[in-house]
C-alpha cells in the first residue's frame, strides 16, 4: 500500500526550510475510487457532449457517432460499478464518509458566510471549523451522489426502455439526464477550481494523490477532524473574539 | 417550387396495398414474412423495412360495418419535432418542398426521433445492448420528386386514391372532396392535416373522425422537446460558461490577496 503512512520530514528547522508534519487522510482504496470516478465521469461527460452541443454535431454523425455512443455506455458501466465495488471493499469507511457527507451543522452556515472572505481574500479567521470533509466538499459529494443516482436511473431506462416505456416518460428521462449533467458538470468546474487551481488548497490535492495531508493545513481547514468538536469550538470562539476586539480597537 | 403534399383519399382507397409493394421496390426494402392474424392487414406494423403500410380498421356502426383503410407513413410535418431533436442533422426538412428526409449515413441510431414523433412513425433498427443501428422512415421518395416524377406509392396506386403536387392544390382538392362526401352519406368526412403540426405534408380525406382510423385528433408538438432544446440546452451552455468565467474571476482576485509564502 502506498498510503496510510505518516512521513515526517526531518525537523530541519533552520535555513528557511518549512517543516511539514504529514498525517493520513485518505486510504489507498479511497484514492483509487476517487480518481477512477474522475476518469469515468470525464469520459461520460465528453462522450455525452456530442449529443448536447450543436457544434459537436460532426462527431455525433454516422459510424463515429455510434462508436462514441458505445463508449458512453461502456464508461457508464464502469462509472456505476466503481462505487459498488468500493462499498464492498471498504464498507465501514464508505459508511463513515457517507454519514459525514450528509451531516450538516451550523458550521456549514458559517462556512458559506466565510466563503468569499476566506477563499478570495485569504482571511484565515473566516474559516469555520470543518470536519474531514468541509462544507464545499460535502456539497460536491451530495450533488455528485444524487446526480449519479439520477444518471443511473434515467440512463438505464433510456438504454433498455426504448420502445417499452411510454414516450412521455422516455422524453422526461432524456430531459432529466441533461439536467443532471448540467448540474454535476457545473459542480465539477467549481470542484476542479477549488481542488486543483486554488493556491490555498494545495494540501487537499496532495492528500488525494498521496493520502496524507499537512498537519498545519488540517488545523486550519479541518479543525473539527483534527482537534475534535470541543477544542475546535473553543479555538474558533477565541479566534472570533480576538478578531472582534481587533476590529473594535482599529475603529476607535 | 413551393411546399409539396400527398393527398390520400381514404374514401377511394380499396386496400390493395400496391403502395406498400411499390415503396419496397423503389427503396429496395426486403419483404417481411407475414402471418394470418385474422385480418388482411400485413405486416402488423411499420418497421425498418416497411415505411408505408395500409392500416385496416373494422368500424361497427349499428348493424353496418365500415372497412376503413389508412395509408400510414411519415406525415412530413410543417413543424417536425424529429428534426428538432435529431442530434446529428440526419433528419432534415427540405427548405422549399418541406419534405422531411432521413440521411442514413449521418444517423447514429440514438432513436430520439422514434420517441419524439407525435405520430410514432420512425422505426429504429438497433441492437439493444450496443445501441448501434439506424432509424428508418418514409422520405416521400425525395429522389423521385426532385427529378420530376411522383413518389412510388402515388405512381402505382391503381384506384387513384393518391394525388401529389403543390400543397395548396392538394388542400383545395381535398376540401372539395370532403364537400362532396358530406352530403353523399359521410357526414363525418374531414380533411386531416391542414393545420396539424404546422400543416402536414401527408393529407388525408377521411370518411370518419381521425380517431376512428387511429390518428390522433389533436397532435401536439411534444412539450418536452421544446423544454429540452429551447430552454434546458441553452441554459446549460450558459451555466457552463458562467461557472468557468466565475472561477477564473475568483482566481484572479484570490491570486492577488493570497501570499503563498505565509501559507504552510
Amino acid at each position: 500500500m502506498i498510503g496510510n503512512r505518516v512521513r515526517r520530514v526531518a525537523e530541519a528547522g533552520e535555513g528557511g526550510v518549512i517543516r511539514v508534519r504529514w498525517i493520513p487522510k485518505y486510504s489507498a482504496m479511497e484514492r483509487v475510487f476517487h480518481w477512477g470516478h474522475t476518469v469515468t465521469f470525464l469520459a461520460l461527460a465528453m462522450t455525452g457532449m456530442i449529443l448536447f452541443f450543436p457544434f459537436l454535431r460532426p462527431l455525433a454523425r454516422g459510424e463515429g457517432g455510434q462508436l462514441i455512443r458505445l463508449l458512453h455506455r461502456a464508461s457508464a458501466i464502469a462509472y456505476g460499478a466503481l462505487p459498488l465495488i468500493y462499498v464492498i471493499l471498504e464498507p465501514r469507511r464508505a459508511w463513515m464518509s457517507l454519514k459525514s457527507v450528509f451531516k450538516a451543522s451550523r458550521y456549514d452556515i458559517d462556512w458559506v458566510k466565510g466563503m468569499i472572505p476566506y477563499y478570495m481574500f485569504a482571511r484565515h479567521e473566516a474559516m469555520a471549523p470543518q470536519d474531514r470533509f468541509n462544507t464545499g466538499e460535502k456539497l460536491n459529494a451530495v450533488v455528485i451522489i444524487l446526480g449519479s443516482v439520477v444518471f443511473a436511473v434515467t440512463g438505464l431506462l433510456m438504454w433498455f426502455g426504448k420502445g417499452i416505456l411510454p414516450i412521455g416518460l422516455f422524453q422526461t428521462m432524456v430531459l432529466a439526464h441533461d439536467v443532471a449533467m448540467i448540474v454535476t458538470l457545473c459542480m465539477f468546474i467549481v470542484h476542479f477550481y477549488l481542488a486543483v487551481v486554488h493556491p490555498l488548497m494545495w494540501a487537499g490535492l496532495v492528500s488525494m494523490r498521496f493520502g496524507v495531508t499537512s498537519a498545519t493545513y488540517a488545523q486550519e481547514h479541518h479543525a473539527l477532524w483534527y482537534y475534535g468538536a470541543d477544542k475546535a469550538k473553543e479555538i474558533y470562539e477565541a479566534q472570533k473574539a480576538e478578531q472582534a476586539a481587533k476590529e473594535k480597537r482599529s475603529s476607535r | 417550387m413551393s411546399r409539396v403534399a400527398m393527398l390520400i383519399d381514404e374514401s377511394i382507397c380499396m386496400g390493395c396495398r400496391g403502395c406498400q409493394v411499390a415503396c419496397k421496390q423503389w427503396n429496395d426494402l426486403p419483404a417481411e414474412a407475414t402471418i394470418q392474424r385474422g385480418t388482411y392487414e400485413n405486416p402488423p406494423d411499420l418497421s425498418a423495412a416497411t415505411w408505408t403500410r395500409v392500416r385496416f380498421t373494422e368500424l361497427v356502426q349499428g348493424d353496418g360495418l365500415q372497412w376503413l383503410f389508412l395509408t400510414e407513413g411519415c406525415l412530413h410535418c410543417g413543424n417536425p419535432a424529429c428534426v428538432e431533436v435529431c442530434p446529428t442533422g440526419a433528419l432534415k426538412q427540405h427548405p422549399t418542398l418541406g419534405i422531411v428526409t432521413l440521411e442514413r449515413d449521418l444517423c447514429n441510431g440514438c432513436g430520439y426521433c422514434t420517441q419524439f414523433c407525435p405520430f410514432g412513425i420512425p422505426r429504429l433498427d438497433a441492437d439493444v445492448l450496443s445501441g448501434e443501428g439506424k432509424a428508418f422512415k418514409c422520405n416521400f421518395c425525395q429522389d423521385r420528386v426532385t427529378n420530376g416524377t411522383l413518389p412510388a406509392c402515388v405512381k402505382t396506386c391503381p384506384s387513384g386514391a393518391f394525388k401529389f403536387g403543390s400543397r395548396e392544390e392538394m388542400l383545395a382538392s381535398g376540401k372539395a372532396r370532403v364537400e362532396e362526401l358530406k352530403p353523399g352519406g359521410f357526414p363525418n368526412a374531414n380533411l386531416y392535416g391542414e393545420h396539424e403540426m404546422g400543416g402536414l405534408g401527408r393529407l388525408y380525406v377521411l370518411k370518419e373522425r381521425p380517431s376512428a382510423y387511429g390518428l390522433p385528433e389533436n397532435p401536439q408538438y411534444p412539450v418536452v422537446a421544446n423544454l429540452w432544446q429551447n430552454i434546458v440546452q441553452p441554459l446549460g451552455t450558459l451555466a457552463f460558461g458562467a461557472a468557468a468565467l466565475a472561477v477564473m474571476g475568483f482566481y484572479f482576485v484570490a491570486r492577488r490577496s493570497i501570499k503563498m509564502e505565509e501559507v504552510e
